[in-house]
């Protein structure tokens, strides 16, 4: 049932989406379209050969239009998926579509294309709510993005409930998006944030976080996997402790939700936040789940319209969420777009697309650590740990911005270097900055191949220059 | 040892437009780049400086006389320009800023501070910047990135020893060609050479404006002193100047004026 979806999806594109035009701003480079080479016949997915032709990889691969072209004559490799995924047919179609059909401002109009455009910004949300197991679709915020909704957290939630002596917890691994709006907040509140270290094996420790909890602690601020270390965190171990002493819990979820199932109910979570771009869907928008009985007492966070239930020239009255917190036309085809971004991943299954990228993180891994003189970030892999697929890396004596670099530019290879947004623990593995190449259910065995070919010889070339 | 041989063929002698090349006789199978030696460019002497402070200065055996002229900042820009477009190949570019990277003057640890860092996500680069007495700018940077350094390598070779209007006049368009896997043309985090650039100029400014402080105070301090010249007879002539010059540079204008009318 899956595949003749996913076929269909193939079926439907308009041959304008398989045409990838050369963008004159870049001169170095030549651009060409590659035909996809399984558009039109994919192979039958098989469980015993899960990365071998047929794979998940090879089967979704042509529903992204963009991954079929070449740079300086050599097919292009993307493997900076935790930055930001690509996108397939079904959410440029959505947009089009959008556009297209039934461009309108949702909530006021009374005309069709804004009745139209209002059902399908909802339903949008519905799909949101469906994808992470929320209660109800009002428990869903949409945001700019996953770091607007930490901020809405830290600023609504955050000032109104914080007071002098309270702590929060976070570990060392948060992103920047997770620390920075809290330190705002401790600024105004004099509240208190305390950061959980590594264990040896580079996972955050959340022994020491659950020995850091008190009647004190009144927020939890943890990523769900971390866009550095791959590692996983048992979230609902944490939100059960924290919800002993009182301390609510809000789970940057922005590396998990695009590759494996999240179930809120079952995390317990009661802030968890993502974005749309790391999951397929447009930029330019993200989500925040919130329990409906926190949401519900939060003040608003922007003003403007929208949020407003009614305005006097002194004070305003407010709208129930999620709207109190939406002040402004929201990013309406974006909304959609992610939509289709879910229709699509859930027409996959999350369970499917996060078993074969396990299978895709422990081959890269394994071959990763083939390379002289490496240093892979986060745990080893083993039958009871499963990383996330994507490895942080150091080689010695070569910046992992001078390997980002020469991968590009002689091997058309797209990996991520700098500290992640994540410098505090950049810091604490003793480094400024690291390599990262991180997969997405869309790659294949033959990228991870050609990326470690591409990478011993990066290593090779900078060898020879000493 | 990667070695490497500039044999494009748009340019017989890509480091130099036409226009400028100071040695035409060179045959392009006699020229060779590699970590070794030093590269076209670092045989011509720096603009303002006689003496070998600088990276670029002359190789032991010294320069064919025709090359010995000096070259404006807009002329070292244009040449940058001209000889990262006469390789197409990004391999090469990469390759002949390693090589450029290995031509860096050294960097002072002492001056790895954070006031020296310029700001950038994915490589460290720090930059010391000083104006000497005649006004001409001295700059000295280090990265932990060796292409970023072959990237800075070029920027101390056009602006190092420059006066500090021609620092201000050169701009980020100019010096697109180098962008070597920063296919932005834009600010963008990783267009570490752009950040570089830009705050070469920043200090630059900063330190134009001190200069012009300082000279500002020296007329003025020159003017009260040829004042105590007019009144003369005074014991305290000097340490009243001195007490001028204090209170001028902390702009501490009540107490001046009171000193003032004790003059008359």
């Amino acid at each position: 049932m899956m595949l003749t979806t996913m076929e269909g999806a193939v079926l439907k594109v308009p041959p304008s989406f398989r045409t990838i035009k050369p963008n004159p701003n870049h001169t170095n480079r030549t651009f060409r379209t590659v035909p996809s080479a399984t558009a039109s016949a994919p192979a039958p997915l098989t469980t015993d050969t899960k990365l071998g032709p047929g794979s998940l990889g090879h089967l979704t691969r042509p529903d992204f239009p963009i991954l079929h072209q070449e740079l300086n004559g050599k097919r292009l490799v993307y493997l900076d998926n935790a930055a930001t995924s690509q996108k397939p047919t079904a959410v440029l179609n959505a947009l089009r579509n959008y556009y297209e059909s039934y461009n309108s401002n949702v909530h006021r109009g009374i005309h069709y294309l804004s009745a139209k455009a209002t059902d399908e910004y909802e339903l949008a949300r519905q799909k949101v709510a469906n994808f992470i197991n929320a209660s109800d679709s009002r428990e869903i915020v949409f945001t700019r993005n996953a770091t607007e909704a930490i901020n809405l957290v830290a600023y609504s939630w955050g000032l109104a409930n914080l007071k002098e002596g309270d702590e929060v917890i976070l570990t060392v691994a948060e992103h920047h998006s997770a620390i920075v709006p809290w330190q705002f907040v401790a600024q105004k509140t004099g509240a208190v944030l305390k950061f959980v270290s590594l264990t040896e094996e580079e996972v955050p420790d959340i022994e020491k976080l659950r020995e850091t909890l008190s009647r004190q602690t009144k927020l939890i601020v943890v990523h769900h996997v971390s866009n550095v270390l791959a590692s996983v965190l048992p979230i609902d171990q944490v939100v059960s402790w924290a919800h002993d002493v009182g301390a609510k819990v809000l789970v940057d979820a922005c590396q998990s939700v695009p590759h494996m199932e999240v179930d809120v109910k079952s995390l317990g979570a009661d802030f968890l936040v993502a974005s749309s771009h790391k999951m397929c869907g447009p930029t330019g928008i993200g989500f925040l789940y919130g329990k409906s009985e926190l949401l519900s007492a939060m003040p608003p966070f922007l003003g403007g319209g929208e949020m407003i239930s009614d305005v006097y020239l002194d004070h305003s009255t407010y709208a129930e969420p999620p709207s109190r917190f939406e002040a402004g036309t929201p990013a309406i085809g974006e909304a959609i777009g992610l939509g289709a971004a879910i229709d699509y991943l859930s027409g996959i299954g999350m369970q499917k697309i996060h078993d074969y990228e396990v299978e895709l993180a422990n081959y890269l891994y394994e071959n990763l650590r083939s390379i002289p003189n490496i240093r892979v970030y986060g745990p080893t892999p083993s039958k009871s740990i499963n990383r996330a697929a994507l490895c942080s890396f150091n080689v010695d004596d070569i910046h992992p911005t001078d390997i980002a670099t020469f991968l590009d530019q002689q091997h058309s290879v797209a990996i991520r270097s700098g500290h992640h947004c994540a410098q505090p623990l950049h810091r604490y593995l003793g480094v400024n900055a690291s390599a990262r190449a991180s997969l997405h259910f869309y790659n294949t065995k033959e990228d991870v191949d050609d990326f470690i070919r591409a990478l011993s010889d990066t290593t090779n070339f900078f060898a020879s220059f000493k | 040892m990667d070695s490497f041989i500039l044999n494009s063929p748009l340019s017989p002698f890509p480091i130099f437009p036409k226009s400028l090349n100071p040695v035409k006789s060179c045959s392009p199978s006699n020229i060779k780049l590699n970590p070794t030696k030093l590269p076209i460019y670092s045989r011509i002497p720096s603009k303002k400086t006689e003496k070998c402070n600088s990276l670029f200065c002359l190789t032991p055996q010294g320069p064919p006389p025709s090359i010995t002229q000096s070259l404006s900042v807009s002329e070292k820009v244009q040449s940058l320009d001209f000889e990262f477009k006469s390789l197409p190949q990004p391999i090469d570019r990469v390759k002949r800023l390693l090589h450029y990277a290995t031509l860096l003057p050294p960097f002072d640890e002492s001056s790895k501070i954070q006031e020296n860092r310029v700001m950038g996500c994915t490589a460290q680069v720090w930059l010391n910047v000083k104006m000497d007495d005649n006004g001409v700018m001295r700059f000295r940077v280090d990265s932990d990135s060796e292409i970023t350094k072959g990237f800075c390598s070029c920027l101390i070779w056009v602006l190092d020893g420059a006066e500090a209007e021609d620092v201000l006049m050169v701009k980020t368009e100019d010096l697109i060609e180098m962008n070597i896997g920063f296919q932005s043309r834009g600010n963008s985090r990783v267009n570490m050479w752009n950040n570089v650039l830009i705050s070469m100029q920043k200090r630059t400014k900063i330190l134009i404006g001190e200069r012009g402080k300082k000279e500002e105070e020296h007329k003025t301090l020159e003017a009260f002193s040829s004042l105590f010249v007019v009144n003369g007879g005074c014991k305290e002539t000097k340490s009243r100047i001195n007490r001028f010059g204090k209170l001028l540079k902390d702009n501490s204008m009540n107490e001046l004026d009171m000193l003032t009318k004790n003059i008359t």
